[in-house]
């Protein structure tokens, strides 16, 4: 499909620079925006810049709630409060991430991600979270975690866990 | 309520494709007219576009319209884009005979279509973690691979599932792919291959995973009083069902029994008036090879926690009952999202048909056709029938 050569005909031509790298931009790098500003649920993120870990609860149907939420989904009252959750939970699951992270992870692989148990008063509750400080072949179900405060450069901040060699679990290795 | 049949299939070659998202949905257009008689793109009145992310793959949205353009096509009924992530293009199938039945459209195309594999594999990959809660779930890092890799040890855990059960599944997958032209990965491994392929999330490999993969599918849906129009061989959709529990991971009842599948199952078998015995074969969504473990054992086809072992039998192969992906599975064909369910009603119509290389051709009269999106949270599903319900 190549076109037949006109001879030499006069075109405009202009060098354009090459496009520059483009930092990854803001519902790009996963964390969520957290100001009162952006989100109803902003408390989460004040909280655990004290130092607290905390989700919703519904004061209508008593339902705790994860993640927090701005109206209920078990009754739909919109008349929630803030409650602390444990900082430390059991694993009940855990992988690792050794290939194919996502932007802004290249630089951290391997590192693990697991489904902790948290034992609340309330309910059990299972989330998702990142594991710091141990190899995904030094770990079993079971183990012990503890939660660990991420600083963003921005200002941010978000959760993971972190765990240690050989401490308690019982169950299946990777 | 019409009876709804599907008259005609086409597919391009799945792969690394050099082709962009538009060229992938004219390939699929001429495929899909080939394979039917007595009609041209201006005689569909309705189309149904299955694509995932053509937002962050192509950069592209508005997307149906586009794909018409490209189809020749002028809708002049209804004209929808699916998003059901993996399930994108049963989702549009779903559509489009849910639009028939009604009667508001009488021929349509569904066309499924996607274009993956990008020049940064990085900005591809955080692509795929916000099908996850991205918030929540995807800023751990996790995606599809972390997220079936728990399931996997879970079931490992609770059940005795094995390494060696998931490479049966992946030897299974390469023995069928091998006889299919269009499978990316259309040849067969050997059980050292898949256990040394490179890690991704333990206990999954490489070859564990489906692959990132270009290509699209279509079809032809009419009733079925019209169905002869366009060919001597139509299938009839005979039943369909669809659940879905929760989005972020922890609101999951279990990790190692789909409970949305479940339920998506009985009403699949309910509204087709049949038992699970009565699949004769089955498309189900192998992204990875715990998920077809997990699906063989929801869907009743064996004992909860035996899926290992029955498809490491042989029950699931040719010969068995029911034969599970023959197509080659997302495994074997790859994944591209939005193409995937239009691909395996392809093959369950080519299957009837008698359109399929020998090696790979199974007798029956009802299939089963499964796809899940996300992590495992949404099911989808549609019985074909080689007869009228």
């Amino acid at each position: 499909m190549s076109p037949t050569p006109t001879g030499p005909v006069a075109v405009f031509r202009e060098s354009l620079a090459p496009r520059g790298q483009i930092d990854v931009p803001y519902l790009l790098d996963f964390y969520p925006l957290q100001s009162e500003e952006h989100t109803r649920i902003h408390p989460f993120f004040k909280h655990l810049r004290e130092g607290r870990f905390t989700t919703t609860r519904c004061k209508a149907c008593g339902e705790l709630l994860w993640q927090p939420r701005a109206v209920c989904s078990k009754c739909l009252s919109e008349d929630l409060e803030w409650v602390e959750l444990p900082t430390e939970g059991t694993v009940y699951a855990f992988t690792a991430m050794v290939r194919g992270p996502p932007l802004g992870m290249e630089a951290d692989i391997p590192f693990v991600i697991a489904l902790v148990d948290l034992d609340t008063q309330w309910r059990p509750l299972r989330l998702l979270t990142r594991i710091d400080g141990v190899q995904a072949g030094e770990m079993r179900i079971g183990d012990k975690v503890r939660l660990k405060i991420i600083n963003l450069a921005d200002g941010r901040v978000f959760y993971r866990f972190t765990g240690q060699a050989g401490n308690a679990g019982q169950g299946t290795k990777r | 309520m019409r009876q709804v049949a599907i008259v005609g299939g086409g597919h391009t070659k799945f792969g690394v494709r050099k082709a962009t998202w538009k060229e992938l949905v004219q390939e699929a257009g001429k495929a899909t007219f080939a394979s039917v008689r007595n009609l041209t793109p201006r005689m569909v009145d309705s189309l149904f576009v299955g694509a995932a992310e053509p937002e962050r793959f192509a950069f592209q949205s508005h997307v149906a319209p586009l794909a018409a353009e490209q189809l020749g096509i002028t809708p002049t009924r209804v004209l929808q884009r699916h998003e059901l992530a993996c399930a994108s293009g049963q989702s549009a199938i779903r559509a489009a005979w849910m639009s028939i039945a009604m009667g508001l459209s009488d021929v349509a195309m569904v066309v499924g279509v996607e274009k993956m594999n990008i020049p940064n594999l990085p900005e591809l990959q955080s692509s795929m973690a916000c099908v996850l809660d991205r918030e929540w779930d995807g800023v751990h890092g996790a995606s599809a691979p972390p997220f079936f890799a728990l399931c996997a040890q879970r079931h490992m855990h609770e059940y005795g599932t094995t390494r060696e059960h998931l490479t049966e599944v992946r030897l299974k997958a390469g023995r069928f792919a091998a006889t299919n032209p269009n499978a990316h990965f259309a040849k067969t491994f050997t059980k050292e291959q898949v256990e040394k392929s490179v890690e991704i999330s333990p206990p999954l490999r490489l070859l564990d995973c489906s692959g990132i993969t270009d290509g699209a599918a279509g079809l032809i849906l009419t009733s079925a009083e019209r169905a002869r129009e366009f060919t001597d061989t139509p299938m009839y959709i005979h039943g369909t069902g669809q659940a879905s529990q929760g989005h972020n991971l922890s609101n999951m009842e279990s990790l190692t029994t789909w409970t949305p599948l479940k339920w998506a199952a009985k009403e699949a078998y309910r509204s087709a008036g049949i038992r699970s015995r009565d699949i004769d074969f089955a498309e189900v969504h192998d992204c990875f090879t715990i998920s077809e473990i997990i699906v063989t054992e929801d869907l009743g086809f064996c004992e909860k926690g035996k899926g290992g072992a029955h498809i490491a039998s042989g029950q699931t192969d040719i010969g068995g009952r029911p034969v599970v992906n023959t197509r080659g599975g997302l495994l074997g064909m790859g994944h591209p999202l939005g193409a995937t369910g239009v691909s395996q009603a392809v093959e369950i119509l080519w299957q009837f048909q008698k359109k399929v290389p020998p090696k790979r051709q199974v007798e029956g009269d009802l299939a089963l056709a499964h796809n899940l999106s996300g992590s495992a949270n949404a099911h989808s599903i549609l019985i074909y029938g080689r007869r009228p319900k």
